[in-house]
């Protein structure tokens, strides 16, 4: 599904009532099959950005077009419904879909082998660790197979080996499914790695500083020389943004 | 693991349970045997004249009817006094905790009706209700003069009863509605769930261990309140009304006896509701 925004603006007003823009204008089209990494220090906007997309909150002027579809959300904490077990946590937005109870089970269990929780299926979120909690949200994000995907730092509390897993595990469905994502991240080498194209924030407020598609070929290879002057040229201007005084 | 294994297992559990309550035994026999002592050189009845009471609870006492029957009819007042509270009072409470403008509405009126006591309520409510018993609302009038438990049943009773389990429950699941985390309401939203599924899904669960405590409360309350009015005119069965006739004639014995099955019936819907809460709800499988 492809998506545009134009002109979009929002800002929240504080204690004192005083307005306090979050994102400035942005300007954002994201092709169909897409996959987008939005790189940016905490506190840009990332996820208030997604919020506005997702209509979860309304922004002060500006348009989102997009087509009609299916959207899958993975929140920055989880959000998982602690009342539930792994498998029902995961089933939910099927049922809410309205389809039918052995359907749900089958499509529950395939996305549960994929993320390794087969076993973990009967536990209660608490019962977990902060990773596979993660997973879980992941796997309840990407069942419905949905056409426009938002995730938000799914993979921030795991270790390497793990996020590297699932992210070509993410990667693969969301090309086979051709899935449009938006990926947030603070993680260069996470988005260098993953996406079609690196869309990088600065802050106060939020807007777009570069935005790039990125020509490396699959698969990539982390250890290559053109994968390390993609990454060092990001960190570069991430390094730039945090601190103005090094660019000369 | 092996029958003998299971069997030394369940006796070592047992023992552990027995050990587990015994410090809290201490205190009553303390008591038990300081009202043994007491009660040679008082006029109060002996241990024993009090549970030969207990022991007998199918016979007529006092011409107002068997242990049982006081207790039951106090009972069956209850469970109807509560059943109308709680299935006004959480439809209410929910729209209270999910509609601002309805808990507007509302608001002012629970916040005066509240702190009334229903036992301040009685005089009204049998000048309202005068005596009529369910008896004669169901038109059953052959009834009236046999020994049933429609007769017992006043709406005036049942109606103050109502009004003290109705504010728990209100509140409570006014209280759980609305501390629903909003980003599970969220989360649902973006999933794709409709009002109706979030509702169903979401909002319920979540709330229903804070419904449950409502609950809870009003079980207690209803108790405290039906001994209080039974003690007061507009009835002449119950075990609070049994307690107080029991004091007019002297009977100490029996007045006793029945102080003994409010505090066990008083036990008995706490600790059961909350083993209930514990073992079928799962309330326990929230975050923590
Ligand atoms: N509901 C709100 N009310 C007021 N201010 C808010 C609200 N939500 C976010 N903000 C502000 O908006 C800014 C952007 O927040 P946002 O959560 O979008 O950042 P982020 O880029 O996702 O950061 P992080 O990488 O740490 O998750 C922050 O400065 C925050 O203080
Ligand atoms: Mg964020």
């Amino acid at each position: 599904m492809s998506l545009s925004i134009m002109n979009l603006e929002k800002s929240y007003s504080d204690i004192s009532g005083k307005n306090l823009r979050v994102l400035g204008p942005i300007d954002l089209s994201v092709q169909n099959g897409e996959f987008v990494c939005l790189l940016g220090p905490t506190g840009c906007g990332k996820t208030t950005l997604l919020r506005v997309i997702s209509g979860l909150e309304q922004a002060d002027c500006g348009e989102i077009s997009s087509e009609k579809g299916r959207l899958g959300y993975v929140f920055q904490q989880g959000a998982l419904f602690p009342w539930m077990n792994i498998e029902s946590n995961i089933k939910f937005p099927l049922k809410a879909a309205g389809m039918a109870a052995d359907l749900c089970r089958s499509k529950a269990e395939e996305i549960l082998d994929l993320v390794g929780l087969y076993e973990f299926r009967k536990s209660f979120p608490h019962e977990l660790s902060g990773g596979m909690q993660q997973r879980t949200a992941l796997a309840r994000g990407l069942v419905t197979g949905p056409d426009l995907l938002l995730l938000d730092e799914p993979f921030a509390s795991l270790d390497t080996r793990t996020g590297i897993n699932l992210q070509e595990m993410l990667r693969n469905l969301c090309r086979r499914l051709s899935t449009t994502v938006i990926f947030v991240t603070h993680n260069i080498e996470e988005a260098v790695y993953l996406s079609d194209r690196i869309v990088v924030m600065g802050h106060r407020p939020g807007r777009i500083v570069r935005d790039e598609s990125l020509s490396l070929e699959w698969p990539r290879n982390r250890l290559s020389s053109t994968f390390t002057e993609v990454l060092l040229s990001f960190r570069h201007t991430f390094e730039e943004l945090v601190d103005p005084s090094i660019s000369s | 693991m092996s029958r003998l294994a299971l069997r030394k297992k369940v006796r070592t559990d047992l023992r552990q349970k027995v050990q587990g309550l015994l410090p809290g035994l201490i205190m009553p026999l303390v008591l038990a045997s300081l009202w043994f002592f007491f009660s040679s050189r008082s006029i109060l009845p002996a241990p024993g004249a009090v549970l030969d009471v207990l022991l007998d609870p199918s016979a007529d006492l006092l011409s107002c009817g068997s242990l049982f029957w006081n207790t039951g009819v106090s009972l069956i007042r209850v469970l109807l006094g509560l059943s109308i509270a709680i299935m006004l009072g959480t439809p209410i409470g929910f729209l209270m905790g999910a509609s601002g403008r309805f808990r507007h509405f509302t608001f002012l009126v629970t916040e005066l009706a509240r702190p009334l006591s229903p036992i301040a309520l009685l005089p009204l409510s049998i000048i309202i209700f005068k005596d009529t018993s369910f008896t004669e609302v169901l038109g059953l009038n052959q009834l009236k003069y046999s020994r049933n438990i429609l007769n017992e049943l006043q709406i005036g009773m049942v109606f103050i009863l109502a009004w003290g389990g109705i504010f728990p429950v209100i509140l409570e699941t006014m209280h759980g509605v609305r501390g629903v985390r909003k980003v599970y309401i969220e989360a649902a939203r973006v999933l794709g769930a409709s009002r109706l599924f979030i509702f169903r899904h979401v909002l319920l669960p979540a709330s229903l261990p804070d419904i449950f405590a409502g609950y809870r409360m009003a079980v207690g309350r209803c108790w405290m309140v039906i001994i209080a009015a039974e003690m007061l005119p507009g009835t002449n069965s119950g075990i609070g009304y049994l307690l107080r006739y029991s004091y007019q004639l002297s009977r100490l014995d029996i007045m006793l006896a029945c102080i003994f099955i409010i505090a066990i019936i008083g036990l008995v819907f706490s600790r059961g509701l909350e083993l209930l809460g514990e073992k079928w709800l799962l309330l326990r499988a929230r975050e923590r």
